[in-house]
């Protein structure tokens, strides 16, 4: 080759001539057309949209009208149940929720009562019901998941665990691995007000879960000996106590971050090695400043907290006169 | 073949008017469907010298046209011509990189490349690169020398470049119209093509448009454009000339020039007099019949003259057995090919609108604008063939115009 193509000289076209004019450049039937290309363009636009909203709706309309079906689905009873679910629940629950007839025809069924009937169990969050001619119901749900677990007592009766998810709704947790439950910390401080059936929900959850959630993807050894948290200072002081099995009480702050007083916490338990004199209390909602309680108290033994009884036996406090009261500066020693 | 059809527009803003074709191609032929003219207002000499009176008749032969069409347009294809524009000459070679020596698609891409490659004075901008014949070693090869054993490649390119801002100010008259400028097309190959046949420009022609403001030229040689010119003389000076001649005003000497002009003078007496109107009206006057064409005949020769004279040495009655072929308004003038004939040494003629053309469009007026459609014609069938990658139907479709 002669030359190198690499260097050879840019050539400027015509093409590069920029082909947009000002308005004020055109003519009266310059800017006409102009228009009428913009507004063929939007009408061109919106009649896609309608005509795609029309058949959309059309097809759903041929879907579930009943004079297009075949005879036999108005008069084929219902031959299964279908449940797809992102959770536990299982096909017995679904049979026991819904409650349909043996003789139900498909077109028979009142699929926004049955909906109801799904949504009425808390553990459900949302519910979809849908014919599949010629004899199938789908039942597509999404279930609350768990974050903690706390007792209930109405009057007399006898307590019940419930758990709670992450939107604070109680439920009683069906289908839910027993050993999964076993690990979830329990829930005390709160009172449950009766809505219906059920109950409202938790209020302050949010902030636990938060806490929960950071707890055990950041500091999984802490999360698992955290037993109970209570809630009963939230509201006043927004702090959050967890109460551990080893019997050191922690006080979280609702207005700091999480992680950096969690990361604070796993700092002072691995500092407090003397086993003679174990932290007995750690208060991390007041920033830098950790005050931290050393005791010889005997471990926790963890009954479940009842909610609505409000009794609970506080295990004495012993402080070391010295070291009662150490303030830390977390910041500068991380 | 694509059942669809393809409306496509032609404009030519020329200095004494302005025309708009209107063309659907229905992937076989190409039907005329409308037609709009109108006087030229703010063009000299090509160029557009007044914005809003260039785009008021512009506009209004565009819409002329879509009114006759019946038809929307959204690209038109331009004519451009005018006394900027220029062109020079460049070719590269290369040596075939196979170690068999047969020459790769590579090779012709790289050897292009190269010959177009030639930096332009600053705010020139190329209007059209036109390739001539390919070279295998020093052998002619007038379609695509790929697959063709040798050791050298060459080729040239004839580059057409003109001034930014005229070339700006033709494509912004059309944009005010809110149509997009699809392709720039030289006046002078439009009507060329129009008015010489293949075999013509197989061996060797000369087309010349001579429109009112300007006279294009283009010379074919082995069936390609070889060189292409403009002046920026044209029908009008004609009547500038005998205007200041005979101390008339431009509209009457437009009117003799009409009747009387001739490119070879024919009137032997000196005393054979013209009238001015002829309709006996007082300040009728009369005029020598050999003043005047002495006149518009020495333009004719001068006009002929130049052009030989820049075309050199690559015209030349031996390799230019097609002659000289005349077209435009002012190729109208009597005896224009007779003198032609004279100062080229060569056969001339005067340029015919293919037989497909209709009889209101034959005239060689509109010559630019009808070869500009064809331009259009083939630039989709380019494109379709590049889509296709094969191209055998849209080649046929060329061939079929240019048999005609």
């Amino acid at each position: 080759m002669s030359r190198d193509t690499q260097t050879m000289p840019e050539t400027r076209s015509w093409r590069e001539i920029p082909q947009q004019v000002r308005p004020r450049a055109m003519s009266g039937e310059g800017r006409r057309r102009m228009a009428m290309k913009a507004m063929r363009a939007t009408v061109g636009a919106c009649v896609f949209g309608l005509v795609s909203w029309g058949a959309w709706e059309m097809a759903a309309v041929i879907r579930e009208n009943p004079s297009g079906m075949p005879d036999s689905a108005k008069t084929d009873r219902v031959k299964s149940l279908v449940l797809v679910t992102d959770g536990v629940l299982d096909k017995n629950w679904l049979a026991r929720t819904l409650s349909v007839p043996a003789d139900a025809t498909l077109m028979g069924l009142d699929l926004d009562r049955l909906r109801q009937r799904v949504l009425g169990d808390p553990q459900v969050s949302s519910a979809a019901i849908v014919r599949n001619f010629p004899d199938k119901l789908t039942v597509r749900i999404s279930e609350r998941s768990p974050v903690a677990r706390m007792m209930a007592q109405s009057g007399a009766e006898a307590p019940v665990m419930l758990l709670v998810s992450r939107d604070g709704v109680a439920f009683s947790g069906t289908g839910f691995d027993t050993a999964m439950v076993a690990t979830l910390p329990w829930i005390d401080g709160v009172r449950l007000a009766r809505v219906g059936k059920g109950f409202g929900p938790v209020e302050g959850m949010k902030a636990v879960s938060e806490l929960l959630a950071t707890a055990k993807l950041e500091a999984e050894e802490l999360y698992r000996t955290w037993q109970v948290i209570s809630l009963s200072r939230l509201a006043s002081d927004g702090a959050i106590e967890v109460q551990t099995r080893g019997g050191m009480k922690v006080v979280f702050g609702t207005r700091e971050d999480y992680l950096r007083q969690i990361a604070r916490l796993d700092l002072l338990v691995d500092s407090a090695t003397d086993p003679t004199r174990p932290i007995r209390q750690v208060d991390l909602s007041l920033g830098s400043q950790v005050p931290v309680t050393f005791g010889t108290a005997a471990p926790f033994i963890g009954e479940p907290p009842v909610n609505t009884t409000g009794a609970k036996q506080e295990q004495p406090l012993i402080e070391f006169p010295t070291l009662s009261n150490i303030h830390i500066d977390i910041k500068r020693e991380l | 073949m694509s059942s669809k059809t393809t409306v496509i527009g032609a404009v030519e803003i020329g200095t004494s008017k302005v025309t708009a074709l209107v063309g659907e191609y229905t992937g076989r032929e190409i039907v005329i469907i409308g037609c709009g003219e109108c006087s030229s207002r703010g063009v000299i000499k090509g160029s557009v010298v007044d914005f809003r009176a260039a785009t008021e008749c512009t506009h209004s032969a565009l819409e002329s046209a879509e009114r006759d069409a019946n038809e929307r347009i959204d690209h038109v294809y331009l004519a451009q011509s005018g006394g900027h524009l220029e062109g020079f000459y460049n070719e590269a070679s290369v040596n075939v990189k196979a170690a068999d020596n047969m020459i790769e698609a590579d090779d012709i891409r790289t050897v292009c490349d190269l010959a177009k490659a030639k930096e332009l004075p600053l705010g020139r901008l190329v209007v059209h690169n036109i390739r001539r014949p390919f070279r295998v070693d020093g052998r002619l090869v007038p379609t695509s020398p790929e697959n063709l054993v040798g050791q050298k490649l060459e080729v040239g390119y004839w580059t057409v470049h003109g001034q930014e801002q005229r070339l700006a100010d033709n494509i912004h008259v059309i944009r005010g119209f809110n149509l997009e400028v699809r392709e720039l097309v030289l006046s002078s190959l439009a009507s060329g093509h129009m008015v010489t046949s293949l075999e013509e420009r197989q061996n060797g022609v000369l087309a010349i448009d001579i429109g009112a403001g300007t006279t294009d030229y283009v010379l074919y040689r082995n069936g390609a454009p070889h060189t292409t010119g403009v002046l920026a003389v044209g029908g009008g000076h004609f009547t500038n000339d005998i205007s200041l001649a005979l101390r008339l005003t431009e509209g009457q000497a437009e009117k003799l020039k009409v009747r009387f002009g001739r490119a070879v003078v024919q009137a032997r007496d000196r005393n054979d007099k013209v009238w001015l109107d002829g309709n006996f009206a007082i300040g009728d006057r009369q005029f020598s019949r050999h003043a005047i064409e002495s006149v518009t005949a020495a333009r004719a020769w001068e006009l002929l003259e130049v052009v030989r004279k820049r075309i050199g040495h690559a015209f030349s009655p031996e390799t230019c057995a097609g002659g000289v072929v005349l077209s435009g308004g002012g190729a109208k003038l009597p005896a224009l090919a007779e003198c032609a004939a004279k100062v080229f040494g060569a056969p001339a003629r005067l340029g015919e609108a293919p037989s497909w053309v209709a009889d209101n469009l034959r005239d060689p007026g509109y010559h630019t604008a009808l070869g500009i459609l064809y331009y259009g014609v083939s630039s989709l069938g380019d494109h379709s063939a590049a889509t296709r990658r094969k191209g055998g139907f849209m080649r046929n479709v060329t061939r079929l115009f240019a048999s005609t």
